[in-house]
């Protein structure tokens, strides 16, 4: 049986369509990426899947079960971390888990031991009975995870779970859901951190206004734009101008510093090399590295979604 | 229908209490334990009240029913259109939005809270007359019968009203008082019903505190306008137009 079962969804709001009939399928036990710029229709499906929201017309089932026509069976089996934090500030972190256990009827044994287990899994423990409002977001975060946890759900729907934490905020949540993935747990996970969805996911599916562009292994997507192919390389001596210069070398369709590093996109690699260690020389610059690199699913993603790249900065050409 | 159907329907049913009074706990800790909120449930209703009553030749220990009754409309109907507001601002609201309970449940829990916090408040205006003024009850189950079924009625008016999609409190504020004040004019509390014109009388019998004064009323001086048991069905009746309505309310605006 399929974890999410989604058939020709369609959502409408007015005269705007923020899905346009999109179908995939996560097998129980993935985990399974949904990426795609603001806007593009991940939060309405995650609305839809978690039956917040109905669909103008389609089908969506979890484990089975209708999400519009069998919504309560459906939600009992899944838990939901959205990307606000959103605890009780006013109540503690024990009672947020309690409270989090009795809104998903886990029983008056269970919920205290799962609580105790999930708050020292997630470093809490110890802050059990301070009210909320004094974590830092990182703990804030956490007490989300662990909340959406207390059900011990057989789907977890993850919203950027770590955007903007502190290092040791993202390891424990790395951590923690790659033990669900050991406990055979489906995750549905959306983000911005491409890399992220590159690491953790089985398979990812990209949406962009409203239509699912791709969905595949991240590997298989990657192999899908073999064109897009770049050179690192960094310099003994850096100068504004230098990016400029290195634009203009034969082949190189795209220039960009990062650091003490520039990266060159070219569809030809050894033709670029070639023409970097001659600007070297030319340059009287000495090639501290020089490293070659395949298409990243982030170039994955700005190629099937139309965004384009700026410096560092990506921006939509919408 | 089969055993296993009634045991599964059971199971079904506890579980919703189960979660509504969840609901219902989580709101008295966060919004009604407070010493403000306590305070101005007090003080608010009779503030009000005080400033209509005072230079009427009435004895004081006569002004308990009116006084019980606006305490009970303004408390219970206060706390949920300010905070299911805010918890849409601060996406807590969204948690119990996807939660596997149905939106019938989700509406009792946040009313619960308002009705239990309602029904408290409103013990002080009761004890006064009992201790202080020395006000008789005529029938203590009818007052506790129409205490209840009235706490219960305004405090999911409040959820009604919250369910107006919206993060600004004072919006939600605003539609409620466009209501809830007139309300006290028309519902026999200052002014005896019988002594209203025709139109008034008519308006009157749309205003769910007219029933819910009139039993108390009924409590304690044996006369009233209605039988008590007209007044349970009209707040009954008032009570499940306002919790349908909520229901329907609080889906549509999520769609």
């Amino acid at each position: 049986m399929k974890a999410i079962e989604v058939s020709h969804l369609i959502k409408e709001f007015g005269p705007l369509t923020a899905l346009n009939d999109i179908s995939f399928s996560v097998s129980e036990g993935e985990t399974f990426g949904f990426l795609g710029p603001n806007g593009a229709g991940k939060t309405t499906t995650i609305r839809i899947l978690t039956g917040v929201s109905r669909p103008t017309s389609g089908t969506a089932t979890i484990f089975g079960h209708d999400i519009e026509r069998d919504t309560i069976a459906a939600r009992q089996s899944m838990g939901i971390v959205s990307e606000n934090s959103n605890v009780y500030d006013d109540l503690t972190a024990w009672q947020n888990m309690i409270f989090s256990a009795e809104l998903y009827q886990v029983g008056r044994k269970e919920r205290e031991k799962k609580t105790n287990e999930l708050l020292k899994k997630f470093e809490l423990y110890e802050r059990r009975n301070d009210k909320a409002h004094g974590f830092s977001k990182g703990m804030k975060r956490r007490l989300t995870l662990a909340m959406g946890l207390v059900n011990s759900p057989r789907l977890l729907f993850l919203d950027e779970p770590t955007s903007g934490l502190d290092v040791q905020s993202n390891l424990i949540i790395r951590d923690v859901v790659a033990d669900l993935v050991k406990e055979h747990v489906t995750v549905f996970l959306t983000t911005h951190n491409i890399e992220e969805a590159n690491i953790m996911c089985d398979r990812v599916a990209i949406i962009n206004k409203g239509n699912i562009v791709a969905i595949d292994a991240p590997e298989s997507l990657k192999k899908t734009i073999q064109s897009v192919q770049s050179i690192e390389i960094s310099f003994d001596y850096n100068s504004a101008d230098q990016l400029e210069e290195l634009s203009r070398l034969s082949m190189v369709n795209e220039a960009q510093k990062a650091g003490d590093k520039f990266k060159l996109y070219t569809e030809d690699p050894s033709e670029v090399i070639n023409a970097v260690m001659a600007y070297a020389h030319a340059h009287n610059l000495k090639i501290l590295s020089i490293t070659t690199l395949g298409p990243s699913l982030e170039d994955v993603f700005i190629k099937l979604t139309g965004l384009q790249r700026t410096g560092e900065k990506i921006h939509a050409i919408d | 229908m089969p055993l296993t159907d009634n045991k599964g329907l059971v199971k079904r049913l506890s579980c919703e209490i189960s979660a509504a009074w969840a609901i219902a706990k989580k709101d008295m800790r966060i919004y009604y334990f407070k010493p403000n909120i306590i305070v101005s449930g007090i003080f608010f209703p009779l503030f009000m009240f005080l400033a209509f009553a005072i230079g009427k030749n009435t004895p004081p220990g006569a002004l308990i029913p009116g006084l019980i009754s606006i305490t009970l409309l303004f408390s219970a109907s206060s706390i949920e259109p300010v905070s299911i507001p805010i918890e849409r601002r601060v996406k807590t609201f969204e948690r119990l939005l996807s939660a596997p309970i149905s939106l019938y449940s989700l509406v009792s829990g946040e009313s619960m809270s308002g009705f239990l916090y309602s029904l408290g408040i409103a013990c002080l205006p009761l004890a006064v007359g009992i201790f202080i003024f020395d006000t008789p009850i005529m029938s203590i189950p009818v007052l506790i019968i129409s205490m209840v079924l009235t706490a219960f009625c305004f405090a999911t008016l409040g959820t009604l009203f919250a369910a107006y999609p919206t993060e600004n409190v004072g919006e939600v504020m605003s539609m409620l008082n466009t209501v809830r004040l007139p309300l006290i004019f028309i519902s026999g509390v200052f002014i005896p019903i019988s002594t209203m014109p025709r139109i008034g009388q008519q308006i009157a019998l749309m205003s769910p505190l007219t029933y819910g004064n009139d039993m108390i009323e009924y409590a304690y001086t044996g006369k009233s306008l209605f039988s008590p048991l007209l007044d349970i069905l009209a707040l009954v009746i008032f009570i499940l137009i306002f919790q349908v309505t909520a229901n329907y309310l609080y889906k549509k605006f999520n769609e």
